[in-house]
């Protein structure tokens, strides 16, 4: 689903502040992916895709590919 | 801006370059009540340790502390909400004596929402964040705002259409005791709306009038009608005929001497908001409710987002009659043909004041409010102030009067400590718009010079620094007989040798104080 990576990295572009955000973007590789960041990103993905993590969930989705596991997971894809 | 934040209670650590402080402690979630309270009981203290290691050269806004997820066990125990009301009695009383603290009402903010709104337990659990971090955006927004208010950043001028804005029904049809203000509804709604905005005038917003009417009608009205209680003298300006909006709210900037930028424009009429809008759209213009009883409402949303201030200043309360006194002073100008005898006439009188603890927050308010007439545009907090007298600089602030009434504070000017060639630089100068245009801003300049030679000064250094609002001094230092050295992208830099004799004219009474 091509729809859903766009839409996350949009997510992760407003959040972070930064144009040049990629799949390979990570708590690790990217700066501003700071706790509180981490904070913000998951209300405003749960707020663009109408989906609730759980806290555990939250803990594992430092990883854009993490994110994007969660979220189709919760859409059934 | 340079943020550091010290979380999980960590107060070990005061970050010195911190630019302001802030104090956001909120009542923790705990149910065990005799041990919460005893906690809220040691915040005072802590507070007032971190305050001494901060020290009164900046900032410091301290939140209410409020409890976000109150739970009572036991209905007549009421030791959580008294150690919370005696915490923000101590932080409201210590701020009243130390000019650099700031309370924060954080129930402002809280009372737009509901418990479960305020808190996600998800997230508290994960972040020990006790606001639900969905509001973060609201949040953020509204201590901006805050923010501004404690810089006293706030609107200068509301202007005010009269025929169901004022009152309600319209003048040239239901006459003058057919309008409807006082007695029953709707008329009392318009009552109760005249009474705010005459408090919005006492604390230092200047009333303006655009209306389309006869203006011998509405003078009749505001003599005759005994309900009214915004009448002729209540407004500083008014524009009362057929012309377009746009046309007639320049006139009011330009005789007010007021940038359109901090005119709040109200009409209960949509096209003239439009056309307003279009035309101006630095000018703010808010929708104006479709019912008489919204009106209270509507004054509520005016106060939170175009005229609360942390304070006011004696200087703001008496704004009114100062801007009238103004209009009167362009009337005699166009009796006298020269210019100098008008100014010999007026009896102008300039005190010249050095900064202290009575006048520094004005002072400071200007730094922050002044545009047009302000050679460098250096923002300063009182603190900042304070800051610079500890540190040895002069800083000056005028006081004008003449014949027509007292303007107050209306100008200051800040030097640096004298260097080892003897030398001072004008680090800040700026005055008021209301007193331009009778010579003041030379003779006070000029008078400078000749107290700094007295000091053992030599000379001064100068800058002009552009604004998109400062044009009109650009060429302030060349005309008060400074020498132009260098210019760099607009900036120019002047210095002047005081060696040379400066004159000033002798019409103006000037008073060192």
């Amino acid at each position: 689903m091509e729809n859903i990576e766009q839409k996350i990295l949009e997510v992760m572009k407003k959040v972070f502040e930064m144009d040049n955000i990629d799949k390979t973007c990570s708590q690790e590789n990217c700066e501003k992916w700071d706790s509180l960041h981490h904070l913000t990103l998951i209300t405003e993905l749960e707020d663009a895709f109408d989906v609730e993590f759980e806290p555990e969930e939250i803990a594992e989705a430092k990883t854009f590919a993490k994110v994007e596991e969660f979220i189709k997971a919760k859409n059934n894809l | 801006m340079y943020i550091a934040y010290s979380g999980y209670d960590d107060v070990g650590i005061v970050p010195k370059d911190a630019e302001q402080f802030i104090w956001f402690y909120q009542v923790p979630f705990k149910t065990n009540i005799s041990l919460l309270s005893a906690e809220i009981d040691t915040y005072f203290s802590k507070f007032q340790m971190i305050y001494n290691k901060v020290g009164t050269d900046k900032t410091f806004i301290v939140f209410s502390l409020e409890n976000l997820f109150p739970l009572r066990l036991i209905n007549n125990d009421f030791s959580v909400e008294q150690s919370i009301e005696k915490f923000n009695n101590e932080i409201i009383d210590f701020a009243e004596k130390n000019s650099n603290v700031k309370v924060v009402d954080f129930k402002d903010f809280l009372n737009k929402y509901s418990f479960d709104e305020l808190v996600n337990w998800k997230f508290y659990f994960i972040s020990q964040m006790q606001l639900n971090p969905k509001l973060a955006g609201d949040f953020q927004k509204w201590f901006k705002r805050k923010e501004a208010e404690i810089q006293l950043k706030r609107k200068k001028c509301i202007v005010l259409d009269l025929d169901n804005t004022m009152w309600g029904g319209i003048l040239g049809e239901d006459g003058i005791d057919g309008i409807k203000i006082g007695g029953e509804y709707p008329g009392k709604a318009f009552l109760h709306w005249q009474e705010d905005l005459l408090e919005l005038s006492k604390s230092g917003v200047i009333l303006t009038v655009c209306s389309k009417n006869n203006e011998k009608d509405v003078l009749e009205v505001w003599e005759k009608n005994p309900f009214m209680i915004l009448k002729k003298d209540s407004f500083s300006a008014y524009r009362i005929n057929w012309n377009d909006k746009a046309t007639n709210l320049q006139e009011l900037a330009k005789e007010l001497n007021i940038g359109l930028d901090s005119f709040v424009f109200i009409d209960d009429n949509p096209t003239e908001r439009e056309l307003i809008k279009q035309v101006l759209p630095m000018v703010s213009v808010p929708d104006f409710p479709q019912k008489p009883y919204e009106l209270p409402k509507f004054f509520k949303q005016l106060v939170s987002e175009y005229f609360c201030v942390y304070k006011i200043t004696e200087e703001d309360k008496n704004k009114t009659a100062q801007y009238k006194a103004n209009a009167e002073r362009v009337a005699e100008q166009a009796k006298f043909v020269n210019f100098e005898d008008y100014l010999k006439s007026l009896n102008i009188e300039i005190d010249i004041l050095k900064a202290d603890n009575f006048n520094k927050e004005r002072i400071a308010q200007m730094t922050q409010k002044t545009n047009q007439f302000n050679l460098t545009t250096k923002r300063y907090t009182d603190a900042d102030v304070q800051q610079k007298m500890d540190s040895g600089w002069h800083i000056y602030c005028i006081s004008v009067r003449d014949k027509f009434g007292d303007n107050g504070i209306t100008g200051t000017i800040f030097f640096t400590p004298k260097d080892q060639n003897d030398t001072v630089e004008i680090d800040s100068l700026l005055l008021s718009c209301r007193i331009l245009g009778k010579g003041i801003e030379m003779a006070l300049i000029h008078s400078l010079m000749n107290i700094l030679k007295g000091n053992g000064v030599k000379s001064v250094t100068a800058s002009y620094i552009p604004t998109v609002k400062n044009s009109q001094v650009a060429d302030f230092y060349d005309k008060a007989g400074f020498e132009f050295l260098s210019e760099e992208h607009g900036a120019k830099t002047y210095s002047i040798d005081l060696n040379k004799s400066i004159e000033v004219k002798d019409y103006y009474q000037i008073n060192y104080k």
